[in-house]
């Protein structure tokens, strides 16, 4: 009951007409960076954060969860309409959205879609609500040794569920985004290391220009090399815009499960929307009566797919609040802002500001209503959205690429770091090289750095102390069977274990029959 | 895999390889300052030696996988994309980002680009004064409208003094 106090206290001190005002712009922002294909949730949150530093904190942070939110929630616009997820947390969307849209219920299924993600968001709010606090009391209770590997675990953990089915891939970006942050001062000697000259380069590679430029001017580049993609044709045959409540009441199952999957996968660190909805997706076909329906314009796996991306959200800013360590890609650009506007996430949140989380879930909460407001009233407003030819839009994208990060420092060597990034960023997803360990690795290298060698000073450079503390041991095995699992070889040998196992609960099953 | 993407792991993992072996030899080679008389642990190139082996060993194990034979064709796995469009892109933004940006004022640099990009991507297919002159015009207006917008955004609105 305290918590719901305190949510609801932290709910009445953001009334005013102030939010309103925010609320209604920057998710009506989100929704429209969300639906166009080529502009990301990560993206609209680094740009937008260059564009909030002169607002005051909570202004601010309302802005970007709203773009956040608004982002996720419209790259299901696109996915329906186009054939083309906004966002790649929208992929599982239009295997289901676009036959729905071809059938003439793409109004329909953009309601579906608006009320799998409302409800979704709102799951993952009230589990945020629950175990952030308690998460952060627990991580009090961590030493350099547990942070250490929380690190690693971040990392190996990001880099296997995002590389498909070459992990090695996700590892080496994850590496390569550790070695981005070891560049400028060291976090414990404030010894300068592969600075190459630049004095520029003293204080480190600011996340945000790598950002803006990763996911920015890198998805400018891929749009314009890509060929036009169509609009398509989409003859409406049902003008219902709102979801039947009988519909709801049928998948309160799969929501709910949706939702709770999208939260768990947000927790996990550096992973994300696209594999929150590829869970919630596949149980969801599992579990499902109408299985064969999915991937043919399934309404259960539309709502399944929308519920677990939004879930993810929430999800992922529980260990970005508590453990300083991002659960998606713009978790990680929110944890910058955080910084910028002088919030320190991490386990003292729950010390030295308690009733920010609160604060959070209900910036969080205004999202969503504004997104079920907008995504049921303005249906046609963002099929027009989607029609502004990018020849026109990606430029102005890029000015702001290349204004927004000179702005936060006023230094003309950002906008080079931007461009650098964006080219590296456009090269490694040519080649298959998943963006968000490369994320995390940037967040997490200073931790990493600086708890490795705390560590390592505190047992005076006995290695014992990472293996045998209770919570280390338990990361170090679970990183040992997560790096186990990448290999091959074994998942050969679960695989021929598996199906022996699968063919022996079906003649169980059979004789129970 | 096909053909293409095998040779490029390959590359990828050789620059790979290099970039790993750098980083050891560079957090090897870096100050321990024992002047400070720091914790031997704790200096300052520990992690970035750790993370050199790390990217090496990653690059050896990707250059392995990537040896075996070709289970697609290049065809199969090409993308409908347009080689020249990427080209101009990059060009366009790297002229305006490197080249305009500093050396004139903001809203000028800003203005021209923006109009240059519309205006490179619209070209009329067919030959024609009229379409030619519609679309410059059009760009134009374009590009002068969008860099004062911007501009005003960032001098007024957020107090930053334009590059």
């Amino acid at each position: 009951m305290d918590r719901l106090a305190d949510f609801l206290g932290a709910l009445g001190g953001l009334a005013s007409f102030t939010t309103l005002f925010h609320v209604t712009w920057s998710t009506l922002l989100g929704i429209f960076v969300g639906s166009l294909p080529g502009l990301t949730a990560t993206m609209g949150v680094a740009l937008l954060t260059t564009l909030t530093y002169t607002l005051d904190r909570d202004a601010a942070i309302l802005v970007l969860i709203c773009m956040y939110v608004g982002a996720i929630y419209g790259g299901s616009r696109s996915a329906i309409l186009l054939n083309i997820p906004g966002t790649p947390a929208s992929a599982a969307t239009s295997l289901d959205g676009f036959p729905l849209a071809q059938r003439g219920e793409a109004g329909y299924a953009m309601a579906l879609a608006t009320a799998g993600s409302a409800l979704g968001t709102i799951v993952g709010i009230v589990l945020l609500v629950l175990l952030a606090p308690p998460l952060g009391e627990a991580a009090l209770g961590f030493g350099s040794f547990e942070f250490f590997w929380l690190a690693v675990f971040g990392i190996v953990i990001s880099g296997q569920l995002t590389g498909g089915g070459r992990p090695i891939k996700g590892y080496i970006a994850g590496i390569l985004g550790l070695m981005v942050a070891m560049v400028g001062s060291d976090g414990i000697h404030a010894h300068v290391r592969f600075s190459l000259g630049f004095s520029e380069l003293n204080g480190g590679i600011g996340l945000i220009p790598a950002m803006v430029g990763a996911f920015g001017f890198a998805e400018v580049l891929t749009v314009m090399w890509q060929r036009r993609a169509q609009v398509a044709s989409v003859q409406a045959r049902s003008k219902r815009m709102l979801p039947r409540i009988s519909d709801l009441w049928r998948f309160k199952g799969t929501i709910g499960r949706s939702g709770v999957i999208g939260t768990m996968v947000g927790i996990i660190p550096g992973v994300g929307e696209d594999i929150g909805a590829w869970a919630s997706y596949a149980l969801a076909r599992r579990l499902s009566p109408e299985r064969a329906e999915f991937g043919k314009g399934s309404r259960e796996g539309l709502t399944a797919a929308e519920t677990g991306n939004s879930a993810v959200v929430p999800g992922a800013l529980i260990p970005a609040l508590t453990l300083a360590v991002p659960g998606s890609a713009p978790a990680a650009v929110l944890i910058a802002a955080l910084f910028i506007h002088g919030v320190r996430p991490g386990p003292m949140i729950m010390l030295e500001q308690p009733d920010f989380i609160y604060s959070i879930a209900a910036m969080l909460l205004l999202a969503t209503l504004a997104i079920t407001v907008f995504g049921l009233s303005l249906t046609r407003f963002f099929v027009m959205v989607m029609r502004v030819p990018r020849e026109y839009l990606m430029p102005v994208v890029f000015t702001l690429c290349l204004i927004g990060p000179y702005a936060l420092t006023q230094r003309v060597f950002d906008i080079w770091v931007m461009l650098a990034f964006g080219i590296l960023g456009f090269v490694l997803r040519r080649m298959d090289y998943p963006m968000p360990p490369l994320v995390l690795g940037i967040i997490l290298g200073d931790l990493l750095d600086k708890n490795l060698r705390r560590g390592l000073t505190l047992s005076d450079g006995d290695l014992s102390p990472f293996f045998t503390r209770p919570i280390s041991a338990a990361f170090a095995v679970l990183i040992a069977l997560t790096i186990a699992a990448s290999i091959p070889a074994v998942r050969r040998g679960f695989g021929r274990l598996l199906p022996r196992r699968r063919l022996a609960g079906t003649s169980h099953e059979g004789n129970h029959r | 895999m096909s053909p293409k993407a095998l040779r490029a792991d390959r590359i990828t993992a050789a620059v790979l390889f290099a970039l790993g072996l750098a980083m050891l030899a560079g957090g090897f080679t870096m100050d321990r300052l024992e002047v400070r008389q720091i914790h031997p642990a704790s200096i300052p190139g520990l992690v970035p030696m750790i993370l050199g082996a790390m990217l090496a060993l990653c690059a050896v194990l990707l250059f392995l996988g990537a040896r075996g034979p070709a289970t697609e064709t290049d065809a199969e796995t090409a993308l409908d994309v347009s080689g020249p469009n990427l080209w101009i892109t990059l060009a366009l933004t790297l002229f305006y980002a490197l080249g305009l940006v500093g050396r004139m004022p903001f809203e000028l640099a800003t203005a021209l680009f923006i109009a240059g990009f519309v205006a490179v991507f619209t070209w009329p297919a067919e030959p024609g004064l009229r379409g030619r002159a519609i679309v410059l015009g059009r760009s134009a207006v374009y590009g002068v409208a969008l860099a004062f917008a911007v501009s005003v955004l960032f001098r007024d609105g957020f107090l930053v003094r334009l590059p």
